[in-house]
């Protein structure tokens, strides 16, 4: 090897930060695919359960990812990523959606027959059972907001009473206690309702 | 025409408590599947998103072309060296506290104004001219007080210069030693 072929090699010597570096950003992205695909219909009903809107609960999902991305560098800090996830995914639509009181309201009984499953019903029988879940979703709006909240994540059932109080950052004796209280208002603002009826 | 009540889904709620039909509706839109393709969509939009997270991240135009891929080539070595980047910080810190200090260096508080200046009075056309002259207001002779240092001292007692010769008391002999300096010199013109 002539001395210009040595000078020009160590010249060119990747140093081992940088394959270090890019070993790591490789893993990285490794573990960020594996979470999307692992949670990201998950993350997209949690959304959907409160934006009850497809493409704001898809952008949400995506918002989440994104932060996922920005601290990267903390991923091997979290002990469930799956729970880490609910959370983030959890704040941004509650923030979504306080920013979106002042848009006027969509036609949710459209959207809930279009969205819901019809398993073989009518045209007319899905447009009433639509209407029953607008009805039933409108009381859930009236509770209170920790109410509210501990009762619709309570509706998956991939996630527990601990986990949702994790998500919550709650103790789990307060998510028994809300849950309870939800369920007895619920009952009442229905019975209320169908006694008007 | 189907009454609510014949609907198999209302009727399964209606037939629960009330509580019972909200958990319900809310597990059904809790159970909705994911859109098709949700995660290749995430991932692409991921793909496309800046991979620095950092605030301030070092300009590819600094860069060496060293020949090394685009991951390797777009920090040079030397930027990677921590007290490169605490002296570029402290520059920074520099530029901008010294700027701050030149601004507020320059801007002078307004001082306030002790004396208020009245604007002089301009006769009007036509109309008399005061000459220069001021009103002064009168002011109302109120009782005046007699301070005690002004008041009139009291007049001093000096021994009056006469010719008489002191007359020595003989009830105090002894009263002090100038009396008896006097006494001393006044006796022998008495003898």
């Amino acid at each position: 090897m002539s001395a210009s072929q040595a000078v020009f090699s160590g010249w060119m010597e990747i140093p081992d930060s940088a394959v270090n570096d890019e070993a790591r950003q490789h893993a990285e992205e490794a573990t960020l695919a594996a979470l999307v695909s692992q949670y990201a219909g998950t993350l997209y009903r949690v959304a959907f359960s409160v934006l009850r809107n497809p493409s704001d609960a898809e952008d949400a999902v995506q918002e989440a990812f994104l932060r996922v991305l920005r601290h990267r560098d903390t991923l091997d800090e979290v002990r469930d990523q799956r729970v880490w996830l609910i959370r983030i995914v959890w704040n941004i639509v509650l923030d979504r959606k306080r920013r979106s009181k002042t848009r006027p309201e969509t036609d949710d009984v459209a959207e809930l027959a279009r969205v819901l499953p019809s398993g073989g019903l009518s045209a007319e029988q899905i447009a009433s059972a639509a209407q029953h879940h607008a009805h039933v979703l409108s009381c859930v709006e009236q509770l209170p907001v920790k109410e509210r909240e501990v009762l619709m994540l309570s509706a998956f059932e991939e996630l527990n009473s601990v986990e949702i109080a994790s998500v919550l950052d709650i103790s789990e004796s307060s998510v028994r206690s809300r849950l309870f209280r939800a369920r007895n208002l619920m009952a009442g603002l229905l019975n209320y309702e169908r006694s008007l009826r | 025409m189907n009454h609510p009540t014949q609907n198999p889904i209302a009727d399964n709620f209606s037939s629960g408590s009330g509580s019972r039909t909200g958990e319900d509706t809310l597990r059904l839109i809790a159970s909705l599947p994911a859109p098709e393709g949700l995660s290749d969509r995430v991932q692409a939009r991921l793909l496309t998103a800046p991979r620095s997270g950092r605030v301030l991240a070092w300009p590819a135009a600094f860069a060496t072309h060293s020949g090394l891929k685009r991951s390797e080539w777009t920090r040079p070595e030397w930027m990677r060296s921590e007290w490169v980047r605490s002296a570029a910080a402290a520059a920074i810190v520099f530029v901008v506290v010294g700027g701050g200090w030149g601004v507020y260096s320059r801007v002078q508080q307004p001082q306030s104004a002790k004396v208020i200046v009245l604007p002089p009075r301009v006769a009007a056309p036509g109309s008399f001219a005061n000459a220069g002259a001021m009103r002064t207001p009168q002011t109302l002779n109120g009782p005046v007080l007699a301070h005690p240092a002004t008041a009139q001292p009291p007049v001093a007692k000096t021994p009056a210069k006469s010719s008489a010769p002191i007359v020595l008391n003989p009830a105090h002999p002894g009263k002090s030693a100038a009396n008896k300096a006097n006494v001393q010199a006044v006796a022998p013109a008495a003898r």
